[in-house]
């Protein structure tokens, strides 16, 4: 599917058809559908999309993190050619932070509290490099200084409630390159700061980026933030892939339905003018029941008669020649026989937006 | 921290004084006496009796004369075992007490935090529904009816072990069985809940996604902070395992101190009475007291004299 020209080399995660559900008492969730994409080294790739539409999921399933109901059905996450889906437990764990790291979402709950931040970075240390704890600690302070904490040796013996949002976000990043990643995952990592924290946090991530040269997945539900930092963009919704690209392909030319609906709800503020912001109206769907059709459907203003019925295929560069190069959209509009819309699927778009 | 220690000792004695105060006047509030009984006493040794033990004494003053006995630690002659000290009584009895107390404890702590932890691990599966099976019934059965019944099948039919008295080890099974089964099933079923509530927390995730071994995530990510609420209750549990039962004492004919307590109140044994009340007050002080600073350790969010500045 989304291979893409401008990539040369191999990717460094390739997931391919991964499908997640939760079992409950109230039956199976599918939270994630078949979910297929590519990392490339070096590379930022955002996944967005609202809560619930499996974006989370996914990486937890890639590193295997589910809580104890969640169990990945089908699929594979091939990184350097391990499959991580059937990779021994002890495997998996020597890739853990070591390898691929994590951030999450909200830094006051995700460093434990009574353990200072020296010691949660120094035992992530010691559990991938033979060195001892003094090296370690100095390692430590090499990361605060690079994540620009201030007087990083004394910080090393502070706990996380000394720390405020922002640099606990930072201590996050710290320990998440630890090991000298080559896949960074950011789960919504600006998402529980305040809007002044999280422009810098981004900014050191993608700064971090470039001079590590690590490849990053970048959760987010902000576009805003996508749109700042990413290569390219993964947007999702019901647990599937609905739209995917590099970003200024999406942001210029989207030609999913709910992408177009996506980027019409971020207030346009350089604009001057008093507009309206246009939301998606409607709910994500249930995933205990998800549609049989495409999960948009009840939401999309363009839906046909064959949306509630059948998922529509991905659609790439080459099936129609309204997609870019490394483009891909998941709609019926993209078929052969498909109705002209003209924003969606028309060759040319001008009054589209 | 040593100003935090000395406040808190200072703290400690205000509120022994309180209690002795209100006790001291509660007891002397109540009719009767320890030299009233349904024998009838010649008045004038009835007279001589109370002028032996001051009870003719202004009751102000009678307080300041027990206060004084306080200031030097001597709790006064018991008033029904003539010739013995409240101080023996203590001195007698808390071994006794004492020794099956630490026992009790150790199991309950020793067994009961483990069959939580296990119970936490293997939830919903059938490890868990045993443990948690019997943890309901230990919460749910009284110690006099666990006590009895096991007396009955053990020592009386089974002749297993003895009926009562603590002449070899296996004297102490029965009433140490009695004594924390209770606290071994609140303890379990505590510890099974506050594992599952940290194993879900955000920073275990995080540890998993470091690449620790699951033992050390478990260990020095999850244990620790499950522990905060089981190290609360311990600290009454401890006062009240350590300071006896009376039922317990009662059914087992131990000579410990649990039973003094309960005798002296139908005795009027003022002194008694007195005594052991200022005695497990202290108890439960001093282990509230090492429980917070047990917290100090395990939480570093908890700050030093915070509340009282």
């Amino acid at each position: 599917m989304t291979i893409t020209a401008a990539h040369t080399s191999e990717p460094i995660l390739s997931v391919k058809n991964l499908s997640t559900s939760f079992f409950s008492d109230r039956g199976e969730v599918k939270a994630v559908r078949g979910v297929s994409f590519d990392v490339y080294p070096g590379e930022i790739l955002g996944i967005v999309g609202e809560s619930g539409s499996g974006k989370s999921i996914t990486c937890m399933s890639v590193l295997r993190l589910l809580k104890a109901n969640g169990r990945v059905l089908d699929g594979s996450a091939v990184f350097e050619g391990k499959d991580l889906t059937t990779l021994p437990s002890r495997q998996m764990r020597a890739l853990r932070g070591n390898d691929i790291s994590m951030i999450f979402q909200d830094p006051m709950t995700s460093l434990n509290p009574t353990l200072t931040v020296g010691e949660q970075i120094i035992e992530t240390i010691r559990a991938h490099r033979q060195v001892s704890r003094a090296d370690a600690a100095k390692r430590a302070i090499e990361l605060f200084d690079l994540v620009k904490i201030p007087s990083p040796s004394k910080r090393l013996k502070s706990y996380p409630h000394e720390f405020s949002g922002g640099m606990r976000q930072r201590v996050m990043i710290a320990m998440a390159l630890s090991c000298d990643p080559k896949l960074l995952v950011a789960d919504e990592p600006t998402t529980a700061l305040d809007v002044t924290i999280q422009r810098q946090v981004l900014q050191l991530l993608k700064e971090l980026q470039s001079r590590l040269g690590m490849a990053v997945i970048l959760i987010t539900h902000d576009l805003g933030v996508i749109a700042e930092v990413t290569d390219r963009i993964l947007v999702m919704y019901g647990g599937m892939v609905m739209e995917t690209g590099r970003v200024a392909d999406l942001f210029e030319s989207p030609r999913h339905p709910y992408t177009q609906g996506l980027l019409k709800s971020i207030p346009d503020l350089s604009s001057g003018e008093h507009q309206r912001l246009s939301p998606i109206p409607g709910s994500p769907p249930d995933m205990l029941h998800p549609p049989a059709g495409c999960p948009f459907a009840p939401r999309c203003t363009h839906a046909m008669g064959i949306c509630t019925e059948a998922v529509p295929q991905l659609y790439c560069a080459g099936d129609t020649p309204v997609l870019r190069a490394g483009q891909a959209a998941r709609c019926w509009l993209h078929h052969a026989d498909a109705p002209e819309v003209p924003e969606v699927n028309a060759r040319e778009h001008e009054g589209a937006a | 921290m040593i100003g935090y220690i000395i406040r808190r000792l200072l703290m400690m004695i205000v509120t022994l004084f309180a209690i002795i105060t209100l006790t001291f006047f509660l007891m002397h509030a109540v009719p009767g006496g320890p030299f009233t009984s349904e024998k009838q006493v010649l008045p004038e040794i009835q007279a001589a009796l109370d002028a032996k033990y001051h009870l003719n004494d202004p009751i102000w003053l009678q307080y300041f004369n027990y206060l004084k006995g306080i200031a030097v630690l001597d709790l006064g002659p018991s008033f029904k075992y003539p010739g013995l000290t409240v101080n023996e009584m203590i001195v007698e009895g808390l071994p006794v007490t004492m020794k099956t107390g630490v026992l009790a404890l150790l199991c309950v702590v020793a067994l009961g935090v483990p069959l939580g932890i296990v119970a936490a691990l293997f939830r919903n599966k059938w490890p868990d529904t045993l443990v948690m099976v019997f943890a309901t019934i230990g919460v749910a059965i009284p110690s006099y009816v666990v006590a009895t019944v096991t007396l009955y099948i053990f020592a009386l039919r089974l002749g297993w072990v003895p009926t009562f008295g603590l002449d070899d080890w296996r004297g102490f099974i029965l009433p140490v069985l009695a004594l924390s089964g209770f606290w071994l099933a609140f303890i379990a079923r505590l510890s099974r809940s506050s594992l599952l509530e940290t194993l879900n927390e955000d920073y275990m995730t995080t540890a998993k996604a470091k690449g620790l071994h699951p033992m050390q995530v478990l260990f020095k990510h999850g244990l620790r902070n499950s522990l905060i609420p089981i190290v609360t209750v311990l600290g009454p549990v401890v006062a009240n395992l350590l300071t006896g039962s009376f039922v317990i004492e009662q059914i087992f004919a131990l000579p410990g101190i649990g039973r003094h307590f309960v005798l002296s109140i139908t005795n009027r044994d003022y002194t008694t009475i007195m005594g052991i009340t200022i005695f497990y007050a202290a108890f439960l002080m001093v282990m509230i007291f090492i429980v917070d600073m047990i917290y100090l350790a395990l939480d570093p969010r908890i700050k030093l004299g915070k509340a009282s500045s």
